[in-house]
């Protein structure tokens, strides 16, 4: 692992100064992606910011209508903290097989999402969820909505000098769903193909992962199924709609037809899923 | 008996669960250099030239060494294999330079600044390919190699063995058969996985003794390796073996040391470390072979197997120094626990541009049986006979012949057989837990012997203390599977001395006796043989020496408890302490001295077999048998697997340590799971595509299914206290009857491991819409040498 | 780039200087000699450098050494007072949790952090926390035991 600088700002201001200023800089947060990818030399950064001891990135702030997850909040808090299970259970449920318990006791959502990887196993909940982005900026604070976040492989919405500092989840009347991830192995593996399919408020919402560049929602199978009764036949028509709407590759965890099947199944099962119970 | 056969705490666990055990990797020593080593990008290159001036100039680079430094071939049965490759690297990953500089960072750094300068040559990245007559040679000077005069390469080809097995009449057989079938299968390279990467340090002082630390299985088998490689006296050349972090054959013969002693020629006075990575660990430690199988069974209606003819073709990858036994012990166990008469069997050992294959824990057993034991389960179906009862039917007993022809006197198959049958209630109909699942039930047999030469040696020293403690110095390596304790009960059982009051050393050439190597399941047997006569033989000495201090003659005399006692009048008795130095006589003088009993053992009997038929009286020490019942469940959408029961039943002979025993029999089927559910190291033109636990993965605790175990005690008449060797045994029959439960349950036949979800799906999918039953080898093979 | 970090290792408080580069694990091993904590893959995938910090179970290869300023570590070595065991080292030994060994250290301290926080698991849950932590030797069966057997007291108390 090559040498870099190192720096822990107070601030978001400094922060994004530093960002702006250093070249080959980047943000490091729970380290789990970054100092693997230091390992293996994929990245040879000249500095690193840690923003971990920005003390508002440490917050879940639960309000009327939402609850904002701070960006340095760990998988772990999240996922066992109170008002987060009772509201978002399909997000706990995804980040409850993120990696392993030691992973989720470093790592965080902000970083899972900043990673962008095209199977972030917290992504189709907040997908479903419709969540927002909050972002830092030098040029003023901003939102941006989670389906336009994402913009291809590691590739995503933010400027130069941004820093995610969390993110905002409507609270919903009622949510009715299921995260479903496919692997290998079921414990601490990386997804073959990872879904969320919810009723949102008396809407169908889906969404993917590992099955294109990004985590994707699969609006064509939504508009399908709206207003209409979650019968056998539609169930099937809309689990084949969504098989459309994905771009799957052959690689080694798995072939683009068995990830298609299950992009398939997921459908089938998470709409059952939802009319059953 | 009072120790044997007991559940005493492993001696060795205080260390272990305090973090106090030093591993190679954990030892620091002063001077101390890290190696990196430079590694071949290409499957098949001739190496034009290595340019490692840059590397050099580097600050804090100390020396660097390419293959040229040692051009001296090694080998344990062929002498085949480069610690680093001359002038051809023959797979990706092998070795071709190495650097020692003062910081790993360093060492990192000089190993991307050597350039070397390649002419890529075609590769053979199958083994079936490997056979055909225009295949690239991958040793074109096989010729040359000494070998072991057991074992038959053939020069000109890329057979590194052929093993023949030739008994009965083949043709008749078939010719007497009902039926006759035919069925191929495919096992795919999987590695070790020990938690403990592999790690060495070599130092060598200036009056020209080499030490070598090595987290290894066989301190004795380096030692030897290495004075041949190197040149260097057996007397100069120190091997230690602290401790080892999980072998399962991947640390037995030699890996990575051969690589940093030049460094250490060159460096006097600097022990050089090298620690693989978990990268190195799944291409540069040894692997397991690939295997393509076939066979063709004649069978009578009334379920009786007359003949087999069966090929097995091994995927050696580059160097079979060690790989040409695997292939000879599949050929004596060619149609695993089953007695049949008409035996027709070829085992090829073949060279690839694959990672080096090697002892994996089962020695072949695992690779062969997942063919066998479908094959049994296919053939049971077609006659209409219940799986279990068609293998009581052909089950190797007491009376019949193995497939070398020795007679067997000694097998609780049968028993094994019930056990493990009942204790999975295999005839019962399980409920699925869910709508989209089916549930169902499987079972395997398997057979193992210790696969090793028919003259390898144990040896075993006794020291007694005046306090009456012990002692018990054996060069057998504890690599979890319990060693130190067993030999230890062992001791304590012979001298009738408690346990607690034992020291075990073991793992260092110089100080601790001859051991030929950990594996093949030997060490119970062969250590512990030697460790019992070791204690027999102090035990002589003392009754000697009470025998005169008791005033009872020696036959009167035994040992109980720390004492000598006279058995009709117990009161009469002397502390072994009090003995341990000599006996001293009431004038003052002493006679004896100190008592140290040695104990050497070679297994009895055992003989080579006729090169031309592969047959022989007694060609291995013995044979243990076992059977395995799998109760699973499978989602018929995703292609799930979850293993929910398993039941493992092996004639172990007598347990010595039953909560040990237990841990090797459970050990092996999650092991055996893992490579039937999700275990392959993946290459794609000789080039691994998935070695790091991202994209390998074992099994985690949630894998795991209930598990029972159920030994049978047959006892080994050669064997310490009637013990034979299970560890790997064990891991031989969950695989196929994994396999055999999705039969069960789907109708549906799948011939490749592992049987992962998406191969499992596949399959599935295709007997739904096509009726297809029997998914077979992609790549069916037709080949046939003279 | 080094920086003065403090901390408390094994109940110990240090002042140490570190490289931006080194992770936590490196920096037991190589600077304090506790190499009970081993390196079985160095990407977090196999749990064998697991220790806790802030009594949360961690993979100390995956955690740069600078960001433990601040913070409690405890490791294998701190878990036993002296020569008295921690109950999960003992249980471990006695119900034959442990072959080779390598995977003990990081496999007990998991346990460890699941039983301070949830003192009396059931057996999904112990699985669900060890499952970070690969084990080829045993098969689980037994490890899963060992740390039952503890809860199982912890249960009665």
């Amino acid at each position: 692992m090559k040498n870099f600088d190192y720096y822990k700002p107070d601030t978001l201001k400094e922060a994004s100064e530093l960002l702006l200023k250093l070249d080959k800089s980047y943000i490091i947060n729970g380290g789990t992606d970054v100092v693997v990818r230091l390992r293996n030399e994929l990245m040879e950064p000249d500095a690193l910011i840690n923003i971990k001891e920005i003390k508002s990135l440490h917050e879940i702030i639960e309000e009327e209508e939402s609850i904002t997850v701070g960006a340095c909040v760990t998988m772990n808090e999240m996922a066992h903290h109170k008002a987060v299970i009772h509201d978002f259970g399909i997000l706990v449920d995804a980040v409850h097989y993120a990696g392993s318990g030691q992973v989720r006791n470093l790592a965080t959502m902000a970083g899972n999402i900043c990673n962008a990887s095209p199977l972030a196993d917290s992504a189709t909940p907040l997908l479903v969820y419709d969540a927002k982005v909050l972002v830092y900026s030098p040029n003023g604070d901003r939102e941006i909505p989670i389906t336009e976040f994402f913009k291809g492989v590691r590739k995503i919405a933010l400027e130069k000098g941004e820093i995610v500092t969390g993110v905002r989840i409507n609270k919903y009347k009622s949510v009715k769903g299921v995260f479903r991830k496919f692997s290998r192995r079921k414990e601490v593996d990386l997804s073959t193909v990872c879904s969320s399919v919810a009723s949102v408020d008396g809407e169908i919402k889906i969404a993917f992962g590992s099955v294109a560049p990004i985590p994707l929602r699969a609006y064509k199978t939504e508009e399908f199924l709206k207003d209409k009764e979650l019968t056998d036949e539609v169930i099937k028509e809309a689990s084949k709609i969504a098989r459309t709407e994905v771009s799957p590759i052959d690689d080694i965890r798995a072939s683009k037809e068995y990830r298609l099947d299950m992009v398939e199944l997921s459908v089938v099962r998470g709409l059952e899923h939802i009319r059953d119970n | 008996m009072k120790y044997v056969g007991k559940s005493i705490d492993r001696v060795d666990g205080v260390k272990k669960v305090t973090g106090d055990l030093k591993y190679v990797d954990d030892l620091k020593l002063s001077k101390m250099l890290y190696a990196a080593v430079k590694r071949s990008p290409h499957a098949h290159a001739l190496i034009k030239n290595i340019d490692v001036s840059k590397a050099l100039e580097l600050e804090g680079v100390k020396a660097i060494k390419t293959g040229k430094d040692v051009p001296q071939r090694a080998g344990l049965y062929l002498e085949d294999k480069y610690f680093m490759a001359v002038d051809r690297a023959r797979y990706i990953g092998e070795a071709v330079a190495v650097v020692a500089a003062i910081t790993q960072e360093i060492a990192f750094e000089a190993v991307k600044l050597i350039e070397v300068e390649y002419e890529v040559i075609p590769a053979v990245t199958n083994a079936l390919d490997a056979l055909k007559a225009d295949a690239p040679l991958i040793h074109p000077q096989l010729e040359e190699y000494y070998h072991a005069s057991i074992f038959h390469p053939v020069p000109g080809t890329n057979i590194s063995n052929h093993y023949k097995l030739r008994k009965g009449n083949i043709e008749k057989g078939f010719e007497e058969a009902d039926f006759v079938y035919e069925y191929n299968f495919y096992v795919p390279h999987v590695q070790h996985v020990p938690i403990e990467n592999h790690s060495a340090i070599a130092q060598m002082d200036r009056d020209g003794s080499l030490t070598v630390w090595a987290s290894c299985q066989s301190p004795y088998a380096v030692r030897q390796a290495l004075s041949v490689a190197f040149n260097i006296p057996l007397n100069k050349l120190r091997v230690l073996s602290p401790a080892v972090g999980g072998g399962f054959g991947s640390k037995a013969g030699t890996t990575l040391e051969g690589v940093i002693i030049p460094l250490a020629m060159e460096l006097r006075g600097h022990p050089i470390k090298l620690t693989f990575s978990r990268e190195d660990e799944f291409v540069n430690a040894f692997v397991r072979q690939g295997l393509h199988s076939k066979f063709k069974t004649g069978v009578n209606k009334n379920g009786k197997i007359i003949a087999i003819k069966n090929q097995y073709v091994w995927d050696g990858g580059a160097f079979n120094e060690y790989g040409v036994n695997i292939s000879k012990a599949a050929g004596f166990a060619a149609v695993g626990p089953y007695d049949v008469e008409h035996i027709w069997a070829d085992s090829y050992c073949v060279y690839t541009n694959h990672p080096v294959g090697g002892p994996y824990r089962g020695f072949g057993m695992s690779e062969i049986h997942y063919g066998i034991e479908q094959n049994m389960d296919i053939i049971a179906d077609k006659l209409g006979i219940d799986p279990v009862e068609f293998r009581r039917i052909n089950a190797q007993k007491e009376g019949g012949r193995t497939a070398t022809d020795s007679y067997i006197t000694n097998c609780g198959f049968l028993e094994c057989i019930d056990n493990a049958a009942d204790a999975i209630d295999f005839n019962k109909v399980e409920t699925p837990s869910g709508k989209y699942k089916l549930r169902g039930k499987g079972f395997a047999g398997g057979m193992k012997a210790p696969s090793m030469p028919t003259n390898v040696a144990s040896s075993a020293i006794v020291r007694l203390n005046e306090d009456g403690t012990v002692y018990l110095m054996s060069s057998a390596q504890d690599i979890g599977q319990g060693s130190d304790t067993v030999l230890i009960q062992m001791a304590a059982e012979t001298l009738s001395i408690n346990p607690d009051k034992f020291t075990i050393k073991t793992g260092d050439t110089d100080h601790t006796p001859y051991e030929w190597q950990t594996v093949a399941s030997r060490i119970t047997y062969c250590a512990g043989n030697a460790v019992v006569k070791a204690c027999e033989d102090a035990k002589g000495q003392l009754l000697d020496l009470a025998s005169i201090k008791l005033g009872f003659h020696k036959d009167d005399l035994m040992l109980e408890d720390g004492y000598v006692k006279a058995k009709f009048y117990p009161e009469k008795k002397v502390a072994i302490g009090d003995l341990a130095l000599g006996l001293t006589m009431p004038d003052g003088s002493g006679v004896h001295g100190p008592i140290i009993g040695r104990g050497s053992f070679i297994p009895p009997n055992t003989m080579n077999f006729d090169l031309e038929t592969g047959l022989g009286v007694n060609p291995v020490a013995f044979w243990t048998y076992g059977a395995q019942g799998v109760d699973i469940e499978l989602d018929t959408d995703t292609g799930e697997i979850k293993v929910l029961r398993v039941s493992s039943s092996f004639d172990v002979g007598q347990v010595v340590n039953p909560i040990l025993l237990e841990g090797q029999l459970e050990g092996a089927i999650v092991q055996s799971l893992g490579t039937a559910l999700f275990e392959e190291l993946m290459l794609k033109d000789g080039k691994p595509v998935n070695n790091s636990f991202v994209d390998y993965k074992i099994p985690t605790a949630d894998d795991m299914p209930e598990m029972i175990i159920i030994p049978v005690e047959n006892p080994e008449k050669t064997g310490p206290y009637g013990a034979r060797g299970v560890a790997e045994p064990a891991m031989i029959p969950t695989a196929p009857a994994i396999a055999n439960a999705i039969y069960s349950m789907t109708g549906v036949r799948i011939a490749t491991m592992p049987l992962t979800p998406e191969r499992v799906k596949k399959a599935l999918k295709e007997n739904k819409e096509t009726g297809r039953t029997y998914f077979g080898v992609d790549s069916d093979y037709e080949f046939h040498i003279k | 780039m080094k920086h003065k970090i403090s901390f408390i290792l094994n109940n110990e408080k240090i002042t140490h200087e570190v490289e931006s580069n080194k992770t936590l694990l490196s920096v037991l091993r190589e600077d304090f000699d506790f190499t009970g904590a081993k390196e079985g893959c160095g990407m977090g995938e196999c749990g064998a450098c697991t220790v806790l910090v802030n009594g949360q179970p961690i993979n100390s290869c995956m955690m740069l050494a600078v960001d433990i300023e601040g913070k409690e570590v405890l490791t294998i070595e701190g878990l036993s007072r002296g020569d008295v065991l921690d109950d999960l080292q003992i249980s471990f030994i006695e119900n034959g949790a442990l072959q080779c060994g390598y995977c003990t250290p990081g496999m007990i301290m998991s346990a460890k952090a699941l039983l301070n926080e949830n003192p009396t698991p059931t057996e999904e849950d112990v699985k669900h926390a060890i499952s970070g932590n690969l084990c080829r030797c045993t098969g689980y069966q037994k490890i899963v035991k060992a740390i039952m057997v503890v809860a199982d007291k912890n249960n009665n108390q």
